[in-house]
């Protein structure tokens, strides 16, 4: 099993000043981490380089067809990625704060709810810190399995 | 409404990207041209009465201007989104346009000097 310091991104917001500024806050504040944060202007665009790049990490918005209204939104979008890799951890965003929206994200897959408001860069940034843990925490788990296996091999216990 | 008030402050933007000059003006880049993009959008569905389009932009446009703490504009915003969800009073909805474009207007000319003190 490969172990990956390296904590990939994605973004996916059409709102381009909002996930621009988001990009910019996460690099800032995680600016000791080995991250690299990609921007995706809607999910059919993010779809076709997650199988690529495998991120660790989604951002979504719930809304993402406010420019363009044939796009698919969010809920789609996570069902996508699940699919894929039920492992990533997908923030998802809305600008409402409906509680169906909210429950239907969780019974989706989502690691997280966060309602656009005044607070809602901090939120994301706690959410984060949070995902960063439980990778950590799953990275070490697969280190020190590795570990056990190699001393097994070269002790023996009879 | 609007009088030598400033409408914009920059204090959040500046804090999100830790005072670094290029990235605030590719964000600054960004808005002016999203501002405008959403301005014309609106208009267009305010011309037709597409109130689903209406609240859409409405709704988008309160993330993009809270970037450049255009807060004033909000409640605006906020208003415009609810008569689009109810697809009601269209004359309401053309004050409320007009009331934003005073305060985008204002806020872009700020904002435009603002660059300048990053190219």
């Amino acid at each position: 099993m490969k172990i990956d310091n390296h904590i990939k991104i994605f973004i996916v917001d059409d709102n381009n000043v909002f996930a621009l500024t988001l990009k910019s806050d996460i690099e800032n504040t995680f600016s000791i981490f080995p991250i690299e944060v990609k921007l995706f202007e809607s999910g059919e665009i993010c779809m076709s380089e997650l199988k690529k790049e495998n991120p660790q990490i989604v951002i979504l918005d719930y809304q993402l067809n406010s420019r363009k209204p044939d796009a698919v939104d969010g809920i789609k979008v996570l069902d996508w990625i699940k699919e894929i890799n039920d492992e990533i951890f997908v923030i998802m965003l809305t600008g409402n704060d409906h509680i169906d929206i909210a429950i239907k994200s969780f019974q989706h897959g989502a690691s997280d709810y966060i309602v656009k408001t005044d607070t809602q860069f901090k939120k994301i940034i706690f959410s984060l810190s949070n995902c960063f843990k439980i990778i950590k925490a799953k990275n070490d788990s697969i280190k020190y399995l590795r570990e056990l296996d190699d001393y097994k091999k070269h002790h023996s216990f009879e | 409404m609007i009088k030598n008030e400033k409408v914009t402050d920059l204090t959040y933007l500046i804090e999100m990207t830790g005072g670094k000059k290029h990235l605030i003006l590719e964000i600054i880049y960004t808005f002016l041209e999203q501002i405008a993009d959403e301005i014309k959008s609106m208009n267009d569905a305010i011309s037709t009465a597409n109130y689903a389009t209406i609240k859409s932009y409405a709704h988008t446009m309160k993330s993009t201007v809270s970037v450049m703490g255009i807060s004033i504009i909000i409640p605006v915003l906020k208003e415009m989104e609810n008569l689009g969800a109810k697809a009601e009073n269209i004359e309401k909805i053309k004050e409320l346009k007009m009331e934003i474009d005073l305060i985008c207007k204002q806020a872009i000319l700020e904002i435009e000097t603002i660059k300048l003190n990053y190219v």
